[in-house]
């Protein structure tokens, strides 16, 4: 059975979705001052609204409340709304994938009890997974192939006070959603128990954020700060949490939600230099006419149409983990192949349909030089895609690391 | 073969590579973080170089100016723009109008302008071209009498009258002089009805309007310029009316203004964005730790470096070699051929350097960010489908003769 239909759910959302992002986010995101790479606010309106129709709890399951999407549906609708705004798209596809892994998978009962409701009636309640430290080394690199020989520990540490609060300080950095969040997931360090994962609502006290200027990355990110913020016993997490959040449970098959975002930023480049090629006319016919820009526009249209087959089979990989094992997909991390193939793909297919644009490519009042920019940050960032093949050889080569390892090598 | 240089191109070498070190490398991640682009500009950096020659580089020494050869030229953009490609051709446009200037201006129109220009440090040159509706019709144009520039000129006794509008024109904000190439016969194609004026800054109903906002090379100004009723005096027409086109371009490029300059310089300057990506790389790979041990013991770091310097090296040649030609008469396509391949290799050899650098996590080193920026612009000047179609049709055409 080989099946590439997508059902009448999956396609109704993405018309939806489309349709939204078409009417509502594009004229937001295209507006000039908002494109300027270096100074650009988060279309908090466009992101409620994406909120209304759901999308914030995409991923969480129908019976707690969220629209249950299943991962290939995930990435469906985060590349549509990246190809109308990277950065709502990064904010929404993170809480919807956080919602998921601490709603339906890492919260005990009473903790859902306790968060889920005030998750489901704020639009603005957007998660956050606070992993990274400040100048930590996550990269494989010089590792490769072979035991780190410094495993880098936690400096983030969370101590139980006398009453069985829990007592967290440490400083996490690069944090996804962080200036926006409502509720924190935070690894931590417990004397005792070791990584740990812990829930700190933003409104504790002691929690600072900043707002990371400038970052490599897309949406709203940020350091939190944690200064001797108490939280209650309850709020530690589950033994599995960590695997869960990490993504150590599944290494290298992830739901590939950052390479849809990065084919959602692929095809706005895509889309708009088509509509140009049609529109403009240089040597006496449209540009699209020419041979040359012909070809650029089909090697774009190539990229993207692969890149997406590559993330599609790891997001359906994903939602059947069983196909590996009856041997229809092979052995391997398809989520980091998709990652390398699609950022370095999508780099191209942006630069190229900013060379149609010809001078208006590089102009920071036109979108196509954001786009650039968008799909050089898919390509760099984290550990970037040097060390992302570092570990695809890895499984090539059947080397096998211990999980602890892959958590902080975050996989 | 002699790959030594002179004693004088040695020393202008030097002379830049220390003006470079120490006066525009400190200034320039600070210009180019500036967000309003009408503000990126630094008259104090244009004033210091000029000083030491490096506005006048280009204008023979009858004139005033240094009358250094192509092979110097190379040279000094090479070192100006391993500390700021922006700055470096923000001084480096003032040379290939100079180059204009003597090769096809009169003796009158060199004595009106000439002198002004090498005396005042802080007159700039620029050149229009460009217009919102013809780009890459300027630059390959249809027979259609249609296509290419419609900025008009009409002869009113001893005055022309211009109108229209140029955009994406590089140091149209802060030029005193510039070339403007109109339309001075709209029944006939482009290369016969073009004709080039020389414009003051001060022409009455010339204005400049918007400063463009580039991604890359944020020092160095671009805009668009409008003309209403702007009167320019007969004696402004650069060599013959309609013989614009004819003027700048020629096969293969047989006069020194225009192409033969341009397409050295934009390599010439590529290469040093490219000596700075590989010094920066190899310190940055040799002192940078990860894992506890510097990020050269790794053997992808070492072809990535590799990589680098191979292709800075084969540029570097390849300019080197083009800007000998030129100062021997040689005249051939491979000037176009050097800048295509600069376009190449400014954006793989930066490309690698980002690579090596990686965000760590969210943050990207504000350096090599800048040269990632600059070295796209080369995209859009020197390594787009139209400028190598220009260059195989030069080379279909030398290959018939």
């Amino acid at each position: 059975m080989y099946n590439l239909h997508l059902s009448a759910e999956q396609l109704e959302i993405r018309d939806t979705v489309r349709d939204f992002v078409t009417r509502e986010v594009k004229p937001a995101a295209l507006k000039a001052e908002r494109l300027d790479v270096g100074d650009r606010g988060l279309l908090m309106e466009q992101i409620d609204a994406a909120s209304q129709l759901g999308l914030r709890s995409l991923a969480l399951s129908e019976q707690r409340g969220g629209a249950g999407a299943d991962a290939l549906t995930s990435c469906i609708v985060t590349e549509e709304l990246a190809a109308g705004d990277a950065d709502s798209a990064a904010v929404l596809t993170e809480t919807s994938r956080l919602a998921h892994l601490l709603f339906d998978r890492a919260m005990s009962d009473a903790q859902r009890e306790r968060f889920l409701p005030k998750f489901l009636a704020d639009d603005r309640y957007q998660l956050a997974f606070a992993s990274r430290e400040p100048g930590s080394d996550t990269r494989l690199g010089v590792n490769y192939h072979r035991p780190a020989a410094n495993e880098p520990a936690l400096q983030s540490v969370a101590v139980k006070a006398s009453n069985g609060d829990w007592i967290v300080n440490g400083v996490k950095d690069c944090v996804a959603n962080a200036p926006i969040a409502a509720l924190f997931a935070v690894l931590v360090a417990v004397p005792g128990r070791g990584e740990s994962a812990l829930l700190v609502p933003a409104n504790t006290p002691g929690v600072t954020v900043k707002d990371h200027e400038k970052a490599w990355q897309h949406g709203a990110c940020g350091e939190v700060g944690f200064k001797d913020c108490r939280v209650p016993a309850d709020n530690l997490l589950g033994d599995d949490a960590v695997a869960i959040l990490t993504g150590a449970d599944t290494p290298g098959r992830g739901v590939p939600l950052a390479q849809a975002l990065n084919l959602g930023i692929g095809r706005a480049a895509y889309e708009a230099a088509l509509d140009y090629a049609h529109l403009r006319v240089q040597g006496g016919r449209p540009l699209i006419e020419h041979q040359t820009i012909a070809n650029k526009l089909a090697e774009i249209a190539v990229r993207l149409e692969v890149a997406r087959a590559s993330v599609w089979q790891a997001a359906w990989a994903s939602d059947h983990p069983e196909a590996i094992a009856d041997r229809s997909l092979p052995d391997l991390p398809l989520t980091t192949i998709a990652q390398v193939f699609t950022s370095e793909m999508m780099l191209k297919a942006a630069k190229d349909a900013a060379e149609v644009f010809g001078a208006m490519g590089v102009m920071r009042d036109m979108p196509l030089q954001k786009y650039v920019h968008d799909a050089r940050v898919c390509l760099h960032w984290d550990d970037g895609n040097s060390d992302a093949k570092l570990r695809i050889a890895e499984a090539l080569a059947g080397y096998r690391r211990a999980p602890e390892a892959m958590a902080l090598a975050g996989e | 073969m002699d790959f030594n240089l002179s004693n004088e191109q040695r020393h202008w070498q030097m002379k830049a590579r220390e003006f470079a070190e120490k006066e525009i490398r400190p200034i320039s991640l600070e210009r180019d973080a500036i967000p309003t682009a009408r503000e990126t500009w630094d008259w104090e950096i244009i004033k210091k170089g000029s000083k030491l020659g490096f506005r006048t580089l280009a204008v023979p020494k009858e004139w005033g100016g240094h009358g250094t050869d192509f092979v110097t030229q190379a040279l000094v953009m090479a070192e100006l723009a391993k500390a700021d490609s922006a700055i470096s051709k923000a001084f480096s446009q003032n040379w290939k109008w100079s180059h204009l200037i003597s090769q096809v201006c009169t003796d009158e129109q060199k004595q009106r302008f000439l002198p002004a220009f090498v005396a005042d440090d802080t007159f700039v040159l620029g050149k229009g071209i460009t217009e919102p509706s013809a780009g890459s019709d300027n630059r390959l144009p249809p027979d259609d009498i249609r296509a290419g520039l419609k900025l008009k000129a009409e002869r009113h006794g001893d005055e022309w009258i211009l109108n229209g509008e140029k955009a994406f024109i590089a140091n149209a904000p802060v030029g005193k002089l510039f070339f403007i190439d109109a339309r001075t016969d709209s029944t006939v194609p482009l290369k016969q009805g073009t004709t080039m004026f020389l414009v003051p800054r001060d022409t009455p109903g010339f204005r400049i309007g918007k400063v463009f906002n580039k991604s890359g090379w944020r020092f160095y100004q671009n805009g668009e310029m409008i003309f209403e009723n702007a009167r320019v005096p007969h004696a402004n027409i650069v060599g013959e009316v309609g013989g614009a086109v004819k003027k700048t371009g020629g096969r293969g490029g047989d006069t020194t203004g225009g192409d033969i300059f341009g397409d050295l310089e934009l390599c010439a300057n590529a290469l040093g964005i490219c000596d700075d990506a590989c010094e920066t790389a190899m310190r940055y790979a040799k002192t940078a730790k990860q894992g506890g041990q510097p990020l050269f013991a790794q053997q992808n770091v070492q072809l990535q470096i590799n990589k680098m310097f191979m292709l800075t090296e084969a540029l570097r040649s390849f300019v080197m070699r083009v800007a000998w030609e030129h100062d021997m008469k040689i005249h051939s396509c491979n000037a176009g051929l050097a800048m295509n391949y600069s376009s190449d290799v400014v954006q793989e050899v930066t490309e690698l350097y980002m690579e090596i650098r990686g965000a760590r996590g969210c943050y990207m080193d504000p350096h090599t960010d800048k040269l990632v920026r600059d070295s796209i612009i080369w995209s859009h000047l020197a390594g787009d489908s139209v400028q190598r179609m220009k260059v195989a049709r030069r080379l279909a055409a030398a290959a018939a003769a």
